[in-house]
């Protein structure tokens, strides 16, 4: 007879010399197997002795990381184990256990095999070298198939209805594969943001899966939904394993606790409530490694459930019927009359034995409630007066709640609730609480469920709300934040971050900025490329610890070579100047002059080269001095001087084509200030014959611009339309028309009064501006106009449209004015600057005598 | 030929992915894999924190400033699949437009050029490429998607310059600027694209790359009547392509690096190429008449300075 710790469970087995790490109970509920690097064992569960074992050897040096018996009747007699790299499938047959099959194909250690749940030949295995294989028993020469999975496997799970359908976990994330279509996922989940320990389909539902992560939560998956989870379950450890009970809305859970010596390790949940488990299974007293449910018997109304635990012993745990009610399974109508009448027969030491079961749930209640619970404090928890007393406190208030739980609770029937007499609340609210208390306790009670938990939260919101009754609902808000940090969603296409880098910012700025020395990889030869997807990152860091970053994927290399622990991290970004590597300079655009007499411009120019060292600026600057002085000389051929011009056109284009905008842009200006001159002063007429030969707007290309075959524009110059027309008429068959490289010149300009504007040398832009032949854009936004005194038509110009007339006239000389004027906002009169700023000077009245204060009226109209 | 102007200690607490100064070179953006982004001060060698930005909820890939003409934006976008547009008001800065439409992280966002108006580009690893563009006369920004641009992924976006030289054979007409996209991506190509109508065609394919394209960069062409656009990939090379007319393109290989290449950046006369990738180096490449020449590396293992 096997020795009877508890009524909960029987110890099926105690070896301590097994030290087997893998576990896994027969399809028939009969034979256990208990494998290790050792030996091999299978125990008999309805062989009562507990130390009666068959141990065959095993001489291996590697762990067996996972074993399965084939969970149909048609091969219930083949096990299979993993070890290493290899599958190793074993024949149990007459009491002995003959390896029969022998299967390689990973390159890496398996992590995890599955039997399919309905074809007896097809098992599928994972593995870290990231391929799920898919073994047909029948030919284990080769898998059937191989899933490559990019990311290494550390589970694999077949779907318990839909035949072709599996799972596999990748770290953070799931995969879900169709066999028939085996060359990618037809789902990803991004699951959690730490590892996942465990996966486990719902035998009932097809496409819902369970999944058990380290970051203390298993989730809930529609696969048909993988943006978000149907549903999560806090616990308050990481979670090792997550599994369907075979009956009602049940999981069992297995945490690792910090410390690994907690006894509640092993939790019995019900799906539908997820602030508390239902149920703990003490009596391990160490990890739980493995568990798995045992075949239920027919007649039989419990459930069992088989552990291995770290502790060397094998435990069959029996779930009893109110627990199974607890996970919302009612055994049926005939079974629960059964119940009865055994119950009204039993004898009395029965009947106490059920009155221990039942007053179990409460101290159960008791110790699982979490009594972390803004401003409540439990006073006294007593399960066998079924009593509790809670203080809740709030802004000077103190309310004292007894609470009473009848011997039936929670079947059908809900505790009483009290308000002590030493609490400072009116009665009126205390009523209210009660009934409010009472009416959540029935809602739960009327499903079985235990309520002292949601109505502890429910008093203390109450208490909260009616002090401070703003803040309605702040307790039951949780800000709801999407899981998004590094491991998620399908990182393989999202490229490696960049962790260096170099701009060119504003002129000639540059900002760099990188890894820092004990961050870099010291010889980058030695290790290979840098990775090219954001989920090496995962790989390289999943045995690390859970914190995903960027910064860990370089200190976890550093580590291993140089043992460094210094973390700190300084991400310093670097500003240099490299004007050093450019043309352009900045003293000289703030020095350069552009106004006045284009001799004196040079000369000037020529000069402030001379004052930053730029000599070959100085010759240029000469140079344009001395094309521009002969132009002066001889004032009626010499603008077309063909040497000057061309001169002055191919140093333009030198210095562009070495980049220098500011030379090129400046060039530009002054040769282009040099020719407007001309333009006023000479006759269209006498200019045009002269075109044909050798203008150089329009003939005179520079060489390389033409040896690039760029096509031109035509001519675009300011003020030469009328030149155009003629052109056209006087020499109707031009045979090339050459274009002109003034609007080369345009972009020189503005490229460099950009320039300008980054350096904020704003003045000197417009400078450049002002040269530019391109119209202006038209303005946009606020505009002042003029209204005719006369018609009130709105005027740009000095006289209206309509009328004719000067439609700003001075109040004070009654002229018309061009030129500075200004008006008064309220009343509209006005006049020349100089005349107004004169007559305000002694007056705040307007001159027209229509009796506005313009200064001070003006004023207020800005004030808002 | 380059000294140190200032550095700063940004206090990220995880890495930094990109780095720019605004318009005036007297701000410097930063963001970093701890979801935040910085703004300093750096006028004359000061670097004071203005503003310390988290609304993203994962780290921030990009960062790209605006033309001061729309006022101070600053464009960043994360792994959290969103790309936010922030605006500077009074010394503060607050969201100004959120955008969410990608289904996967968005690796780079790029402003148009202000002659094309408030445009901004994103890339993402969606595939898609998005073209955010605000109407000033109804403030909001309307977005237009070229869906599946790159199969894979997208890597990186950047904006042909406006001011270059067009053939324009129409006189009278005003200048339109054609507006052109330069996209790399995971399937180891670089498309250019073109505003045409209200559609986004592809005119360009090019396909040299042998791995994923990290970065592209559309060079300003000032008074270069040649397109040029730099390219560069996981596969350790950095290829310049040249144009005459946007429709064919020849290709270079400038240099084949150490590591892979992560990031390529023209300087405003477009003259000179910034390169750097996960060996931590940055060097300077020019072109002269014998073809690209680095010409430094003074910035190698920038830790050390």
């Amino acid at each position: 007879m096997a020795v009877r710790w508890s009524l909960e469970f029987v110890t099926a087995l105690e070896h301590r010399d097994l030290q087997a790490s893998a576990m896994a109970v027969d399809s028939t509920g009969t034979y256990v197997i208990l494998a290790g690097r050792r030996y091999i064992a299978v125990k008999n569960l309805d062989d009562s002795d507990f130390e009666s074992i068959r141990k065959f050897s095993r001489q291996s040096k590697y762990d067996v990381n996972a074993a399965e018996w084939n969970p149909t009747m048609h091969h219930s007699e083949l096990c299979v184990i993993s070890s290493n790299q290899h599958l190793e499938i074993l024949t149990w047959s007459v009491g002995e256990l003959a390896p029969t099959h022998l299967m390689r194909a990973h390159t890496r250690v398996i992590t995890d095999l599955n039997w399919h749940r309905s074809n007896p030949n097809l098992l599928a295995s994972a593995s870290i070298d990231t391929f799920i294989h898919i073994w047909d028993i029948r030919d284990s020469r080769k898998p059937a198939l191989s899933l490559s999975a990019i990311a290494e496997a550390s589970q694999v799970q077949w779907n318990q209805t839909a035949p072709h359908i599996l799972a596999t976990a990748h770290d953070g994330d799931i995969k879900i594969w169709d066999q028939r279509k085996g060359n990618s996922p037809v789902q990803y989940i991004t699951a959690h943001l730490s590892k996942i320990h465990g996966l486990h389909w719902n035998p009932q539902v097809e496409t819902q899966i369970a999944t058990s992560s380290q970051d203390n939560t298993v989730k809930f998956f529609d696969i048909n939904n993988p943006r978000r989870a149907e549903f999560v379950l806090m616990t308050n450890a990481p979670v090792w394993r997550a599994r369907y009970t075979p009956f009602g809305n049940g999981l069992i859970t297995v945490v690792v606790p910090q410390l690994r010596r907690g006894e509640n390790s092993l939790l019995l949940w019900n799906t539908d409530s997820r602030s508390s488990p239902v149920h703990t299974f003490v009596g391990h007293k160490d990890v739980v490694l493995e568990f798995e449910w045992r075949k239920q018997k027919a007649g039989d109304n419990d459930f069992q459930l088989v552990t291995w635990s770290r502790d060397q012993t094998l435990l069959v745990w029996r779930i009893e019927p109110f627990l199974q009610k607890l996970c919302g399974y009612d055994p049926d109508n005939c079974r629960k009359s059964d119940c009865n009448e055994n119950e009204t027969s039993d004898t009395a030491s029965e009947v106490s034995f059920k009155a221990v079961s039942k007053a179990k749930p409460l101290q159960q209640e008791f110790s699982l409630l979490n009594v972390q619970i803004p401003n409540l404090k439990v006073d006294k928890m007593d399960p066998v007066k079924r009593c509790c007393i809670v203080t809740a406190s709030t802004n000077n208030y103190k309310v004292v709640l007894h609470v009473n739980f009848p011997q039936t609770y929670p079947n059908g029937i809900p505790p009483t609730f009290e308000i002590g007499p030493d609490s400072s609340i009116e009665e009126f609210l205390s009523k209210r609480i009660i009934q409010s208390l009472l009416y959540t306790a029935q809602q739960r009670v009327s499903k079985g469920r235990t309520c002292l938990e949601p109505c502890l939260r429910q008093f203390a919101t109450m208490l909260e709300q009616w002090v401070d009754s703003s803040n309605v609902t702040q307790l039951h808000q949780q800000p709801y934040l999407e899981p998004e940090i590094i491991g998620a969603f399908n990182d393989a296409c999202i490229p490696f971050p960049r962790t260096s880098g170099a701009k060119f910012c504003s002129v000639s700025t540059l900002v760099c900025f990188g890894r820092q020395l004990h961050t870099r990889r010291v010889t980058p030869k030695i290790d290979s490329v840098t990775p090219r997807a954001l989920s090496a990152l995962g790989n390289a860091n999943r045995r690390g610890n859970e914190q995903l970053t960027v910064i860990s994927h370089y200190i976890h290399k550093q580590r291993l070579r140089l043992k460094q622990t210094n973390r700190s991290l300084k991400c310093v970004i670097t500003v240099y100047d490299a004007a050093g590597l450019f043309t352009v300079n900045r003293h000289l655009a703030e020095k350069y002059m552009l106004d006045g007499n284009v001799e004196r411009i040079c000369k000037h120019n020529a000069s402030m080269a001379e004052s930053v060292g730029r000599w070959d600026l100085v010759q240029a600057w000469t140079l344009a001095g001395l094309i521009i002085k002969t132009h002066q000389v001889d004032q009626d051929d010499m603008l077309e001087h063909p040497f000057g011009n061309q001169l002055i056109q191919s140093l333009i284009s030198h210095y562009a084509n070495n980049s220098d905008v500011q030379t090129a842009a400046m060039l530009s200006c002054v040769f282009g200030k040099g020719q407007e001159e001309k333009y006023r002063r000479k006759s269209f007429l006498k200019y045009f014959p002269m075109t044909a030969g050798g203008s150089p707007y329009h003939t005179i290309p520079p060489a390389d611009v033409v040896a690039d075959g760029w096509v031109f524009p035509l001519l675009r110059v300011a003020r030469s339309n009328s030149l155009d027309n003629l052109k056209i008429e006087a020499l109707p068959n031009l045979p090339f028309e050459k274009p002109p490289i003034s609007s080369f010149y345009e972009y020189y300009k503005l490229a460099y009064a950009e320039m300008l504007h980054r350096w904020g040398l704003l003045y000197n832009r417009a400078e450049i501006l002002k040269y530019l032949c391109t119209p202006t854009e038209n303005h946009k936004g606020v505009e002042f106009l003029t209204d005719c005194q006369k018609c009130k038509e709105p005027s740009r110009t000095t006289s209206c449209i309509t009328c004719k007339r000067v439609s700003l006239e001075c109040i004070i000389c009654h002229t018309s004015v061009r030129g500075s004027a200004n008006c008064c906002l309220v009343c509209g009169h006005g006049g020349h600057t100089k005349h107004m700023r004169q007559w305000f000077e002694k007056y705040s009245i307007c001159a027209t005598g229509c009796g506005c204060r313009c200064l001070t009226e003006a004023l207020g109209m800005f004030n808002f | 030929m380059v000294t140190v102007l200032n550095s700063i200690d940004t206090g990220h607490e995880d890495m930094i992915h990109d780095a720019e100064t605004d318009f005036y070179g007297l701000r410097l953006a930063t963001c970093s894999s701890d979801n935040s982004i910085k703004i300093y001060d750096i006028k004359n060698g000061a670097h004071t924190l203005l503003e310390d930005l988290k609304a993203h909820f994962g780290p921030v890939w990009q960062i790209a400033w605006s033309h001061p003409k729309f006022g101070n934006l600053l464009a960043s976008c994360s792994y959290d699949r969103k790309v936010i547009i922030w605006k500077e008001q009074q010394g503060k800065w607050t969201k100004y437009y959120e955008y969410a439409n990608h289904d996967s992280s968005v690796n780079s966002v790029q402003f148009a050029p202000p002659e094309c108006g408030l445009a901004l580009a994103c890339g993402s690893s969606d595939g898609c490429i998005s073209i955010l563009t605000y109407h000033e006369e109804t403030n909001t920004w309307d977005a237009k998607k070229i869906q599946n641009a790159h199969a894979i992924g997208c890597n990186a976006v950047s904006w042909s310059p406006a001011v270059t030289p067009e053939p324009a054979f129409d006189n009278g007409q005003e200048e339109k600027f054609v507006k052109r996209l330069v996209s790399g991506g995971c399937d180891n190509l670089v498309k250019i694209w073109q505003e045409e109508g209200d559609k986004w065609v592809e005119v360009n394919k090019l396909e040299v790359h042998s791995d994923w394209v990290r970065d592209v960069a559309w060079a300003p062409s000032i008074g270069i009547s040649r397109h040029y656009i730099a390219s560069c990939s996981q596969d350790r090379r950095v290829i310049i392509w040249t144009s005459e007319d946007c429709k064919t393109w020849n290709s270079s290989v400038m240099h084949t690096f150490d590591d892979v290449v992560w990031n390529v950046s023209w300087s405003l006369n477009g003259n000179i190429l910034a390169v750097s990738g996960g060996d931590n180096k940055v060097s300077l490449w020019s072109q002269n008449s014998e073809g690209w020449n680095c010409i430094s590396d003074v910035l190698k293992g920038q830790s050390t300075l």
